[in-house]
């Protein structure tokens, strides 16, 4: 099982840095990450490459943290991979919560983060459709 | 089953031929202090309980206006100690004891505890404020009383707080309600399971008023029976009336004093049952009886029998106090009104404030809540969802829409003492 951590913020000048300042003191790297906003507060999801070192510090630190199941797929960096991994999950009625994207060092494929909502059995599911889903060891470190 | 079986089981009539007797002993003691020397000066005694309606009323003011000494009734040889509000606002109220109303406070809570369930074996940890507040003094003394073992704790330091009551297996905490909720946040933090690493069974809560959704909440949180405790430093302190084991209103002590409710604006005195202002006269008090004392608590007299056989009627809930009273746009709202819709909303946070402002000449009410760890799922979705429900449920309650704004945990103030949570921002000057 793979995780990232889900944490509430205030809209306010300071806020998003405050935790970039407690990873940066801690060491721990950023590798990916999304912000979704309602105005006046946010949520921001993290991938990084110690959640559970990450959700301590975090905690420790006062913020208000959660740790969410994530799913990771590599895809082409081609036109219309994205639309064929999407398809496919719409066609087995998958529903995504959150997802978010990036380039691999390669430069040629990329990982797709998926929050998937009540389908505990979505990563195998994506496997027998010939999708590679990668190990939680592979998320954090690739 | 109870402490002085002979007071508290009393019959109806009995009850009021003591109270006659000894609202003439408080006139005529009352009448010795420079305030009600003026204030009684044609009256010496009433014939029967009806004329009590007769007598003036004493309100806050009148103790600010008195400040130091007006009220005291006895020689100041007599005197062993004074309690004082905080005067923030102006000057404080200031209200004296004698050796006797001491001891005789220390019994009344001696009775509210046992009456709530506290026996002689149990460890009571105190963390009420002890000092010019009543609150932490009135129930050690009480506690001591009744025999427990008593920890004088104070309050704040939360960690502390937890070691005492892990190490020494505290079964009754005196705490205040927000305090409580606050608290618990502690006992999670150091990972302290309340079933297995602690023996509380009762929590006396008080000091604020609080819904009895917050009660509820309490209890479910510490796996406890909380009892709600009613007072006010003018007339002693907590003990004026206390939760009996039904949990079903609270016995109001009728040989200590005479409850009366009035209409709020007329003040003419109301049939029982019905809801308006609690005004008190002491019974029994020496250094500074007080005669129909407002209290600006509003409840209603339940006369319907208690199970548990004590025969001192019941006041219910404290629904508000008068001076809490906000106006928002001409819509009068209490602030546990509030409380009570977001207690009743289990993914709702438990820290909140209240703030009032002004904006285009209209006022705006915004509720601030932090978002913990206890309830945040995660998504935008889930914040969004409970942001709406507030808002509507608030709505329903107080007629009023108010602004939901989340926080993060640990940015609103944190007080010691009794919580602040309304802060009216309105300009008061125009």
């Amino acid at each position: 099982m793979a995780y990232h951590l889900s944490v509430f913020l205030e809209n306010n000048p300071g806020k998003l840095q405050r935790i970039t300042k407690i990873l940066s003191d801690n060491n721990i790297n950023l590798r990916a990450m999304s912000l979704a906003s309602s105005g006046e507060f946010g949520v921001m999801k993290l991938l990084v490459d110690n959640p559970e070192k990450t959700f301590e510090v975090l905690k420790q630190n006062k913020l208000t943290v959660t740790k969410r199941q994530i799913t990771a797929v590599v895809v082409d960096n081609i036109p219309g991979s994205f639309n064929l991994l999407l398809n496919k999950l719409s066609q087995n009625d998958i529903n995504i919560e959150d997802c978010y994207g990036f380039l691999l060092s390669d430069g040629k494929t990329a990982a797709i983060i998926l929050e998937i909502e009540n389908h505990p059995n979505a990563e195998q599911l994506l496997s027998g459709l010939g999708f590679n889903v990668l190990t939680a060891e592979k998320i954090y470190k690739y | 089953m109870f402490w002085q079986k002979d007071i508290e089981l009393m019959d109806r009539e009995e009850i009021r031929n003591v109270q006659l007797d000894f609202i003439n002993k408080e006139i005529k003691i009352a009448k010795k202090s420079e305030f009600y020397k003026n204030k009684l000066s044609n009256i010496d005694k009433i014939s029967s309980l009806d004329d009590v309606k007769k007598l003036p009323f004493t309100t806050k003011d009148d103790l600010r206006n008195s400040f130091p000494y007006g009220f005291l009734a006895t020689d100041l040889k007599n005197v062993i100690r004074l309690h004082s509000s905080s005067g923030t606002t102006g000057n404080p109220t200031v209200v004296f004891h004698t050796a006797f109303d001491i001891s005789n406070w220390a019994n009344l809570s001696a009775r509210c505890m046992y009456t709530a369930g506290a026996r002689n074996n149990d460890i009571f940890q105190n963390t009420m404020g002890y000092g010019l507040f009543t609150g932490g003094i009135g129930f050690h003394y009480g506690a001591e009383k009744l025999g427990m073992l008593t920890i004088p704790v104070g309050p704040g330091n939360s960690k502390r707080q937890v070691w005492f009551m892990q190490n020494f297996k505290t079964s009754v905490i005196h705490i205040l309600p927000s305090y409580a909720l606050r608290l618990f946040q502690t006992v999670e933090e150091m990972k302290i399971d309340v079933k297995k690493d602690l023996n509380l069974r009762i929590a006396f809560i008080g000091a604020e008023p609080h819904s009895e959704e917050m009660r509820k909440k309490i209890e479910e949180l510490y796996n406890i029976k909380a009892f709600n405790s009613y007072g006010l430093s003018e007339i002693s302190g907590p003990g004026v009336a206390f939760e009996c084991q039904c949990q079903s209103g609270l016995h109001i002590w009728e040989d200590y004093v005479y409850p009366e409710i009035v209409d709020r604006n007329t003040l003419e005195v109301l049939p029982d049952g019905q809801e308006g202002e609690l005004v008190l006269t002491t019974l029994q008090r020496e250094a500074m009886p007080l005669i129909r004392y407002r209290t600006r608590d509003l409840t209603k007299i339940i006369t319907e029998p208690c199970a548990c056989g004590r025969t001192h009627r019941r006041i219910a809930r404290i629904t508000a106090r008068t001076d809490d009273m906000i106006i928002i746009n001409g819509v009068n709202i209490f602030p546990i009104q509030i409380e009570k819709t977001i207690m009743s909303i289990p993914e709702a946070g438990r820290n909140y404030v209240i703030e009032i402002f002004e904006n285009n000449f209209m006022d705006k009410l915004c509720i601030k809540l932090e978002i913990d760890n206890d309830n945040f799922g995660g998504t935008l979705q889930d914040l969004e969802k409970l942001q709406n429900k507030l808002e509507n449920e608030l709505k329903q309650e107080i007629g009023v829409t108010p602004i939901i704004k989340f926080v993060d945990a640990g940015s609103l103030p944190v007080s010691e003492g009794k919580v602040k949570r309304v802060f009216d921002l309105r300009n008061k000057n125009k």
